[in-house]
Formats: C-alpha cells, structure tokens, sequence
C-alpha cells in the first residue's frame, strides 16, 4: 500500500516537474519573441496540457500571425492559411471535446473562422469560409448532442449563425429547436433557444405572431400533457402567456390547465400556474369580471395555494405570502 | 408531523484542514487552476474567515506578500494577476502577455483585507484605470485589458472593486447597468451575457450590481429592475430549491452546492430570504461534507476550495434551526461576499483616505 502512494506521489512530482519545465520554455520562447515552428508546436503541447493557459492561446496566434504566415520571403499564400486555420480548428475540436466549457478554446476557434481568406478563388470568394463556418456549425450541434444543456455551445451556436458570412435562413434554426425539444421536453436551453428565434422572427415580420402563438400553444399542450412535472415546459407556456392582455387565449389556457389538474391532482405546476394565471385575470381584466367573479377567482386562487402548501412543501412560506397578496386583490 | 433526524455536526476542523492544505499546494489534476490561483486562494482564506481558524503571523506575512507580488503596473493601469505564471522574473511592470486580471483583481483585494493588510501598497487610481481599460462599448468589462471574457462576471468584479474603494469614476456606470439589464431572461433572473438562460451565478451577480452602484440621474436604483421582472426571478430562484433542498443553477439541473449562495444570496438581497427553507438547505449541505474535509457540489463527490468556501457562505445567510454549535458562523455582507468584520476593515482600509 505504501508502495503504491509512493509510486503514485513519484509520478505526481514528475507531471509537475514536466508542465513546469514546458511552461518555463513558452515563457522564455515568448519573452524572445520566438516566432519559429518549434515554438509553435511547444504551445500545442502545453495547450493540451492546459488550454486554460490563456496567455499561450495569445502567443500561439502571434507566432501564427509573425512567424508562420509570413513563411516566404512573400506573405504565405491564401491556400497555406486556409490550410493552417482548418488544421488548427481541427486541433482544437479535440481540446473541446476535453474540455466542453474553456472559454479560451471557443475564443481561439472564434479568431481562426475570422481569418480565414476570401477563396479559393474570384468565381468562388466564399468557398473557403462557407466550408469552414458550415463544419463550426456541424461541430456545435455534435457538442450539443453530447450535452444539450452546454450554454457555452448554445451561446456559440447563436455566434457562428449570426456570423456565418452566407446566412442560413432563421426558419431551419426554428426546426432545429423543435427536433431538440421533440427528442426530450426536459432540453430547457432549447426551448429558451426558441423563444428567441420566434422573437426575432416575429420582430421582423418573418412570421404572423399570431398564428406562430397558436402553433406554439398545440405544442407546449402537448409537452404539458406528456410530462406535466417538466419545468421547461410551465416556463415557455409563461412567456407566451405573458403579459397575459388577451382575455380570451388567458381564460382558453387556464380552462386547458384545469384540465389537466383535474387528470394530474398532485401536478404543482399546474397549480402554481393557474394561481398566476388567475392573478393576471384579476390584475389586468378586473373590469369585465363582476364582484361574485372575482370573489370566485380569489377563492380558487385561496384554494389552490392552500393545497400546494402541501403539495410543494419547501416553498410553503412563498405560498403563505402569495395568499396574503392575493386576499388583497378581494 | 415526523421528527427530522437531527442535522450531522459542520466538520469544522476538517474544513479548515482542507482548505490550509489547498494553500500550499494542489495535485497535478488542479493544473488549470493555476491561471486562477488567486480565486482558489480567495476560496481558502474565505473559509478560513468564516470558519474563525487562526492563522499563524508566519503564514499571515507570507500570504499577504505573495499576494502583493501580484500587483503589477502597466500600460492598462495596475491590478492582480492571477499567479507569477507568466513571469519569470521579478517585474512589477507586465507586457501585453501577463497584464492584470480583473477577477483576479477582485479576489485578491478580498483576500487581503481577511489577512487585515492595511492596503498601503494600494495603487488606487491604476486599479481605476485597469477598469477604465476593461471597460467595453457594450458597458460590460474584459477580464483582461486585452480581451478575455466579458460578461456579468467580470462586470460583477469591477462593480465590488469599484464599491470597495467608494470610487466609481473607473467606469461609465449608467452603460454598465444597461448591459446588466440586457442579460435579463424571460424565466427571471439573468443569463451571462444578453440571450442566454438564466443561471443562478450571473443572477446573483447581476442582483448584487444593481444594489451596489450608487443611483445616477439615468439610472435610479428603483427603476434597474421592474416588479415583474423582480417577481419573476424571485419565483424561478425559489423554484430552484429542488427536493433535496439544495439549490441548482439552471432550470431542469441538479442541485449542486455552491447555488446554495449564488441563488440563496440573490434570493437574500430580493428580500425573499424568509421563503428559503434553511433546514432543508442545511441538510443538503451537510451531506455535501467530504469524509477527508471540505465540502463538495453534492453528496459522495470530491471537495474543492470554491464548494467549500461557497456552501459555507450560504449557511452563513441561512444558519439552520435548531442546529448545534458548529453551526454557528458568523454574518456575512452579502454584496461583496465577505464576512462582516472583513468587510468593515476593507470599508475602513481600501478607499484613499482624504
């Protein structure tokens, strides 16, 4: 036993002894300005090491810029860079894989896509940079099969489709959301993924808000019904309920959720959301309904509190306090 | 209703053990952490204010230089680096490779007013010119002068630096709020940049910014969050006690101890800390305690100085109910993440003295 923690420690001092020594060199090499190709493939040895060495990240892209591009006696050729650029991008795709969530690695691959040249050729100025934004999107989308829930990879995504120089149209993003959120209702950053594309899209008149809210409401119905107890779900039905001016669609909804209470009686989303639901009725309708309906609404929203004290012990004190809110609004 | 066991001892001397063991040195799976050992050492000696440990005139010295030795000045103003990495010589002045880091920054003047440095070495107007320099168009701040992450992190750090030395000219406060307000999410709460989900992270920071800079004509502190918004992210941060009754970060994620704070201290300065159920919490934190000292992001993994000192905090805001002595840790300042009595030296060190 001992023998192995001593093995083990010998080890241990020895890994450290090598990252320090490499460190030492980059910093020596840097400090030269050594711009040569010996250096640039000791700053991939510490990277691997550690990519979260922001400063060798920094040197490596200057030796790229100082040392390696300018390889002739001329500028190196648009080819040569491109070449270099994807061999770096295919490098670091193996460093992402490792390490999903460096901010130094997504920053470093951001730097290449933006210097690849105008080519292959005049006919063909784009070519260089479609393949190489189009494969940064392949990448995405496999670290988002890996992990769907990667926000550094959903933050990225939404870089590369706003950056990528031939644009996709907004539309795909939107039946890329709904192949995420039909492959598991739980994928919370796909949703939220989709309410921002559908703002846009609404923004620009790209889509009819109203008809897209329809659709949007077949399918969060569907996702409620499915698996009532999924957050994601009760959260994006919030946003398209929101700010909830619509008396018709809010009492269409809360009908639809009462629904579904009636099937689920534990389900404390459905509570939890009738009250606010009910709320808004009572907040921004009060002048349709008459005082025995609004009595009525203050009773159920009574009622309903009362029963996800039990339902949803750890926040019986949020409950307790919305009580007393809502007995004001009498 | 049936009796709750009784909740377990806090590990007190275990902790302390950890983290002092942490200062002196990490094993060779932590090397990434050494860009950020001046966080990790904020960490430790954080713990260690919380935890009361004593800590010898020989380690105090040694801490305090080794941390003074970060300091550096430059073409971008003066800050903290994050280690002598990057340096091997003795140089005060950094090149464009190691310039000072903003979080760094942060930690380091955070560290040293727990080891109650009287900060004469403080060079105050080039901290307010670092932040001046990492500064961005979009309001928010690098991490570094020359790039780096800029989110409601970093922005976070410059606003505490900023509180710290009660002098807020390094940065155009009005552009910075409207950059916090930008990273608001439809859940409540705040993403770490425009777009994103909420986390409970960035939410606290966001939270903690919009409490700390002073009101201006532009900007007046009752209008940087809208009751709805308010009431948004008061619910999705009270949602995010989940039935182990520790706290996740995002929405549909696991507990996982540091939120306890992060959610937990956002929650506190909302005014909604009575809704927490700090028993529950409490139980979750102390199934988070590692057999071998310190505390872990959940039960049965590995501890780490940053779950330590974090879940600690967090039963600082929250003490249990009906807990025995270990429990007891003293108030913490919630704005700047540092205990009371630290933050009333900090208060009476850092600023410049008129």
């Amino acid at each position: 036993m001992v023998e192995a923690l001593e093995a083990k420690k010998l080890k241990e001092h020895a890994k450290l002894k090598e990252y320090l020594a490499l460190t030492d060199e980059v910093i020596v090499k840097k400090n030269g300005r050594d711009w040569s190709r010996d250096a640039f493939d000791l700053t991939t040895r510490v990277l691997h090491v550690n990519p979260e060495f922001y400063t060798v990240w920094n040197y490596r892209r200057h030796i790229l810029v100082h040392g390696i591009f300018p390889t002739r006696s001329v500028l190196c050729t648009p080819p040569e860079i491109n070449e270099i650029l994807t061999t770096d991008l295919s490098l670091t795709t193996a460093h992402l894989k490792q390490h999903p969530k460096v901010y130094w690695i997504w920053n470093h691959r951001r730097w290449c896509l933006e210097n690849v040249p105008v080519g292959p050729t005049e006919d063909d100025p784009d070519g260089w940079r479609r393949a190489n934004w189009n494969k940064e999107l392949f990448v995405v989308e496999r670290m988002l099969d890996a992990d769907a829930r990667n926000f550094h990879a959903w933050n990225y995504r939404r870089y590369v489709l706003a950056s990528t120089p031939v644009q996709r149209a907004e539309q795909a993003e939107l039946t890329y959301t709904t192949r995420k959120i039909e492959a598991n209702f739980s994928n919370f950053s796909a949703w939220h993924q989709r309410s921002k594309v559908l703002t846009s899209l609404w923004d620009s008149g790209k889509l009819d808000i109203k008809k897209s809210k329809e659709d949007e409401y077949e399918l969060v119905k569907n996702a409620m019904y499915t698996d009532p107890g999924d957050q994601s779900v009760w959260i994006y039905h919030r946003w398209l309920v929101e700010p909830g001016n619509d008396y018709e669609i809010l009492r269409r909804e809360i009908t639809s959720i009462q629904e579904l209470l009636d099937e689920q009686p534990d389900s404390k989303w459905c509570m939890e959301s009738l009250v606010f639901y009910h709320r808004l009725q009572l907040r921004n309708h009060s002048s349709r309904l008459t005082d025995t309906d609004k009595q009525g609404i203050v009773q159920r929203c009574l009622q309903l509190l009362n029963d996800l004290q039990a339902v949803d012990s750890p926040r019986r004190q949020r409950y307790i306090d919305l009580s007393t809110e809502v007995q004001k609004l009498a | 209703m049936s009796e709750a066991p009784p909740l377990p001892s806090l590990a007190r001397n275990s902790h302390i053990k950890h983290c002092k063991l942490c200062l002196s040195g990490l094993p060779s799976s932590q090397v990434e952490m050494d860009s950020s050992r001046a966080a990790v050492g904020f960490y430790c000696l954080g713990a260690l204010d919380l935890l009361g440990a004593k800590i010898t005139d020989a380690d105090r010295a040694a801490w305090r230089n080794w941390l003074w030795a970060q300091q550096t000045r430059g073409k971008y103003g003066t800050g903290f680096k994050p280690s002598t990495y990057m340096t091997p010589g003795n140089d005060s002045d950094y090149s464009e490779y190691d310039t000072p880091h903003l979080i760094m920054t942060y930690t380091a003047m955070l560290s040293l007013a727990v080891l109650r440095d009287d900060f004469a070495r403080l060079d105050r107007p080039g901290i307010l010119h670092l932040i001046r320099a990492c500064q961005r168009e979009d309001g928010s701040f690098s991490a570094l002068p020359v790039g780096g992450e800029a989110d409601l992190r970093t922005v976070y750090c410059a606003f505490v630096i900023s509180s710290l030395l009660d002098d807020w000219s390094g940065m155009d406060v009005d552009s910075a709020i409207a950059y916090v307000r930008r990273c608001e999410s439809h859940e409540g709460g705040y993403g770490q940049t425009p777009f994103g989900e909420a986390l409970g992270g960035t939410t606290y920071c966001a939270v903690a910014c919009l409490e700390l800079a002073p009101s201006t004509a532009a900007s007046p502190r009752e209008t940087r969050m809208s009751p709805s918004h308010r009431e948004r992210t008061i619910r999705w941060l009270l949602h995010n006690q989940t039935a182990s009754g520790g706290f996740c970060g995002r929405t549909n994620k696991a507990a996982d101890a540091c939120y306890c704070f992060w959610c937990g201290a956002a929650l506190s300065i909302l005014g909604a800390a009575d809704q927490v159920d700090s028993a529950a919490l409490a139980r979750f934190l102390a199934d988070c305690q590692f057999k071998f000292g310190g505390i872990a992001k959940a039960p049965s993994e590995r501890s780490d100085p940053y779950h330590t000192y974090l879940s600690l905090a967090a039963l600082a805001i929250y003490p249990p109910p009906a807990a025995d002595e270990t429990w007891k840790l003293p108030s913490l300042n919630v704005l700047w993440n540092a205990t009371t009595e630290t933050a009333r030296w900090a208060r009476k060190h850092i600023p410049a003295s008129n």
